[in-house]
């Protein structure tokens, strides 16, 4: 195999600390610093370097949430402190990425009832957290407050930032030391201009998470691929406002139409099969964050990264 | 009338010698930052007589410095002060304000210190500080004066009463120094970032009433470091303190900081989303309509100096949508005022070309075209709503605020239906639009050091780069170099930056230093040479957009042009969609360019093959809808005879065809220098 490998790249993707254990202030049980690539995706000769995190993705209110999920995971999905625990020490995920899916509600005012959420699921697993806010502008500054303290020390990483709604969240960030994820809409140049933003108001880049938006496979995945390949090219080449970590969430895989109209006997493998390839995609274009819905996907993920790695060592020799 | 310098000057002096004074040990509860003041400063921690002085000296003896360590050895000795007043504010409240701040649900702090004259002055100013979103902080006699006429006082009310006595102030300046320390990166210590953060991020300004002692003044004065405005009512001299009045003392101040008051929230009855866009109203549908060749109708946007207009004013001369008959044609005038520290003249017309898009934004609102040509329709269902031609004035203002942050302090809105007025004022117009067809008219691409690109389409040709100059609008024909010059300086990160031009490489060609440095950059390295006016050498990428297709034919040693718009083949023996295919993509293919239908006017077009002569060929469509400006142009460039020489589908659709037409007219551009 004639492949050259060594690209002569001059920058490298900035590391991002998620989660916090008790030596560092927080209570987590293990804290992560992902990022940090020199070279493209699964090319990585540093030994122990590492695979991408997987986050399995609740929420505190499921009605919002497939069906298919719902049904696989039963009654924990009504207690979010529990479903935590079970991504934890069943499901076998990284992280936990809670979505504040009650805030979606028709003039949603119980903030009070979001700060115990999240502590809630902070106490149902000790594992970092990713934290998704509310959906609707005008209750952002308050929705963040409270997460923002009520994961005070534990360095969450909030979402989600977008050009024109980033205040609330970069607020959250500074004033709790907490990261943040900044979305746009499959577009690198928009990646670029939000990231510049949320520098100007003061979050640090070791603080910041690129999301370019992730069309699940079939609906126009194939952009994503591209707009998380570039980024990564442009922050190998030296372009520090784009040179953050990705995660990468294809939410939209579990509502994709061959999901929804599965027969009911094989729609879990459908679904999943839907999941795991976006995701193992998503990883090759060099996210280090995947986020999946459903718990079978996990398994298949984590089998995918270490072979990709490990058969990247024998090929490496030939 | 108190001088501010001379009690300056008496301050100091007895700051100094109070501090030289203090004795024992003193230190806040619930920071984290000791005396904030002190520590930001210095990086130093204060707590008792000798770290004071070395903090003192260190600070050139500063007075707020001063300031603060005699107001926490007051408090160390007499204890916090009860309620209503907070004293100093510990971190965890601070951090919460911040966030506010950051978040942007506050706009801006603001200190009012002393002892006003008339308690309704101080809850008049108070208010107004309230409705503007201010975060007001409240020290001295003022406190109990606003208490006794009724004033709500605490953070839910955004006044908060920090002490009794005017010295209490200084808490002001340390809730800004955490602040600082927390949100903005200001490492203690670091005296030179602190000031910079003050000066540029901390939106604060003081108020100061009478009643203020020697050294209350010395401590106010010394605000100004911070980058602070200071306001009196005229009760103070010298100094560099700023007088005004109770009613523009607050708009004056905030002004003086830029802090701007941004709206959120359209006041009308209807829907005003992007989403609405596209929709259209049809005949069936519509309660009235404006313009559209039915009645006199036009639309101007005007800058103002920034006193003459107010903000968010919407006036409407002539009869309402209630006296209008359904289904009629009515006369309208759109005028806008606008004004602004760093609009221009030059904007207004990229800034009119916006009412369209804002109109449509209505749900039941609808508006084409442009100047005197509008055509706008009120939907049955939203008037029945409510809806009036009020409204769509309010609309106007908002949304001109909303898009337009930076650039528009003030915007108000003129409404005419009454057909004598609507008339009078579109001369006015008339004129205007004559004056920017001249201003546009005699830019020329070497007058100008400056050209702006477009990467907007990198989204899905990663390495497209358009080159946009005053005679080269962007090939989609949607940007010219006005809206490239306006989008960069509204948005410094955003798809259009400006590009230095630098030396000239090749002139004819349009080839130049800084342009080709720029695009080798913005095209990720793809791309080294870009020549503006050729379509034969390093001609410029195509993203996808193009209005047109210009692209060389051999056989007959000219250039043809197809646009978007043509369905059928070229003499090319292609489609335009097939052309399309072949040369988009962000790809730099010699031969081909895709171009705007306004290039073909510029004197620019085909400088690089020899001008407008190499062109043989365009559809009929396309050439039917340039004929009246493009056999003016080639008149007045003494080519009165070259428009019919140009061939279209009709005379030549196969380039046999076109061979044998341009022999019997006998086209220049077959005579011309070979092309390749």
């Amino acid at each position: 195999m004639g492949f050259d490998l060594k690209f002569n790249w001059s920058g490298s993707v900035s590391e991002v600390t998620l989660g916090a254990t008790n030596a560092e202030g927080g209570t987590r049980r293990i804290s992560y610093r992902i990022g940090g690539g020199k070279t493209l995706p699964f090319l990585e000769t540093i030994p122990g370097s590492p695979a991408p995190l997987i986050a399995f993705e609740i929420c505190d209110n499921p009605q919002y949430w497939s069906p298919v999920v719902l049904a696989f995971c039963g009654d924990r999905v009504n207690d979010c402190g529990e479903w935590a625990k079970a991504a934890d020490s069943v499901y076998g995920a990284d992280m936990v990425r809670l979505y504040l899916t009650s805030t979606r509600q028709r003039n949603f005012s119980d903030v009070v009832s979001i700060g115990k959420t999240v502590e809630t699921v902070l106490s149902g697993t000790s594992l970092p957290l990713i934290i998704e806010g509310s959906n609707e502008p005008g209750i952002d500054s308050e929705v963040f407050l409270k997460c923002g303290e009520a994961g005070q020390g534990e360095r969450l990483l909030l979402g989600t930032a977008e050009a024109g709604r980033y205040r609330s969240i970069a607020a959250a960030a500074l004033a709790y030391n907490h990261s943040v994820i900044a979305q746009s809409p499959i577009d690198v140049n928009l990646a670029k201009q939000l990231n510049i933003l949320l520098k100007e108001i003061g979050v640090s880049r070791d603080h910041i998470i690129i999301d370019p938006y992730t069309g699940s496979l079939g609906y126009g995945f194939e952009y994503s691929y591209s707009a998380m390949e570039r980024i990564r090219f442009s922050a190998l080449k030296g372009d520090a406002d784009l040179a953050m970590p990705v995660i990468c969430s294809a939410i939209d895989t579990l509502t994709a139409k061959e999901v929804r109209e599965a027969a009911p006997a094989i729609q879990d493998d459908i679904a999943v099969q839907w999941e795991f390839t976006t995701g193992l995609a998503a990883a090759a274009a060099g996210s280090e964050i995947i986020c999946v819905r459903h718990p079978r996907t996990i398994p298949l993920l984590r089998k995918a990264f270490a072979s990709l790695k490990a058969g990247k060592i024998s090929g490496m020799g030939e | 009338m108190t001088d501010v310098e001379l009690a300056i000057k008496n301050g100091q002096l007895h700051l100094k010698t109070e501090i030289m004074t203090i004795q024992g040990t003193f230190s806040y509860e619930d920071t984290a930052y000791h005396l904030p003041i002190s520590y930001a400063l210095t990086g130093l921690p204060v707590h008792d007589h000798d770290t004071l002085l070395d903090v003192f000296s260190r600070t050139k003896e500063n007075p707020l410095v001063a300031s603060e360590i005699i107001l926490a050895k007051k408090t160390a000795q007499e204890g916090k002060e009860g309620p209503p007043y907070t004293g100093f504010i510990g971190d965890t409240i601070i951090r919460k304000l911040g966030y506010s701040l950051v978040d942007g649900s506050i706009l801006g702090l603001a200190l009012i210190i002393g002892n006003s004259r008339s308690a309704d002055t101080a809850a008049a100013i108070c208010r107004e500080l309230q409705e503007k979103y201010m975060l007001t902080f409240l020290a001295g006699p003022v406190v109990s004066s606003l208490s006794s006429a009724g004033v709500k006082l605490g953070l839910d009310y955004r006044l908060i009463p920090l002490g009794s006595s005017t010295l209490h102030g200084v808490h002001f300046v340390d809730i800004i120094a955490r602040v600082a320390m927390m949100f903005g990166g200001v490492t203690p210590g670091d005296m030179h970032r602190l000031l910079a953060y003050a000066a540029e991020r901390a939106k604060a300004v003081v108020i100061v009433f009478p009643g203020l002692s020697d050294e209350e003044i010395t401590l106010v004065d010394g605000m100004r470091v911070l980058g602070f405005p200071i306001l009196t009512l005229e009760d103070y001299s010298g100094g560099t303190w700023i007088q005004a009045t109770p009613e523009d003392i607050v708009r004056t101040g905030m002004e003086s900081k830029g802090i701007r008051v941004t709206v959120t929230a359209i006041p009308i009855p209807m829907g005003c989303s992007p989403a609405f866009e596209g929709k259209s109203i049809r005949k069936e549908e519509m309660y009235v309509e404006f313009g559209g060749g039915r009645s006199p109708a036009f639309e101007l946007l005007r800058m103002k100096n920034p006193g003459e207009i107010k903000d968010g004013q919407v006036t409407v001369l002539g009869p309402e949508i209630d006296s209008m008959a359904e289904g009629s044609a009515n006369p309208l005038a759109i005028i806008i005022d606008v004004a602004g520290k760093t609009m221009k003249k030059d904007y207004e017309p990229v800034l009119e070309r916006r009412i369209h898009n804002f109109v449509n934004y209505g749900e039941g609102s609808w508006h084409v075209a442009q100047r005197d040509l509008i055509w706008v329709r009120l939907s049955k269902e939203v008037v029945a709503k409510g809806v009036k031609i009020e409204h769509i004035g309010k609309l106007l203002a908002s949304k001109f605020r909303m898009d337009f942050p930076q650039l528009l302090d003030a915007v108000s809105v003129t409404l005419i239906t009454d057909k004598e007025k609507v008339l009078a004022a579109k001369k006015e117009a008339e004129q205007v639009y004559d004056e920017r067809d001249a201003r546009i008219k005699g830019m020329r691409d070497s007058e100008v050091n400056t050209y702006y690109s477009c990467t907007l389409c990198q989204t899905f040709a990663p390495n497209h780069v358009c080159v946009i100059t005053p005679e080269r609008p962007a090939l989609c024909g949607a940007i010219s170099w006005l809206d490239g010059k306006i989008a960069y300086e509204m948005s410094p990160s955003g798809a259009n930056q400006p590009i230095e031009k630098g030396t000239v490489l090749n002139a004819q060609n349009g080839e130049f230093e800084g342009v080709n440095r720029f695009v080798k950059k913005a095209s990720h390295g793809e791309v080294d040479r870009c020549s503006l006016y050729s379509v034969m050498e390093y001609p410029m990428t195509c993203c996808g957009c193009f209005e047109c297709i210009a692209l060389m034919l051999p056989e007959v040693n000219g250039i043809m042009v197809v646009n978007r718009e043509f369905k059928g083949l070229t003499p090319s023996g292609m489609s335009f969609s097939t052309l399309a295919g072949t040369i988009g993509g962000g790809a730099q293919t010699p031969g081909f360019a895709g171009i705007s239908k306004g290039y073909i006017l510029s004197d620019r077009f085909l400088q690089g093959e020899g001008g407008i002569e190499r062109l043989v060929w365009m559809p009929a469509q396309l050439k039917e809808e340039l004929k009246p400006r493009l056999v003016k142009i080639l008149a007045e460039r003494g080519k009165p005879g070259l428009f019919d020489k140009i061939a279209d589908e009709t005379t030549a659709a196969t380039i046999e065809d076109l061979m044998v037409y341009l022999e019997q007219v006998q086209h220049p551009a077959l005579t011309m220098k070979p092309l390749v």
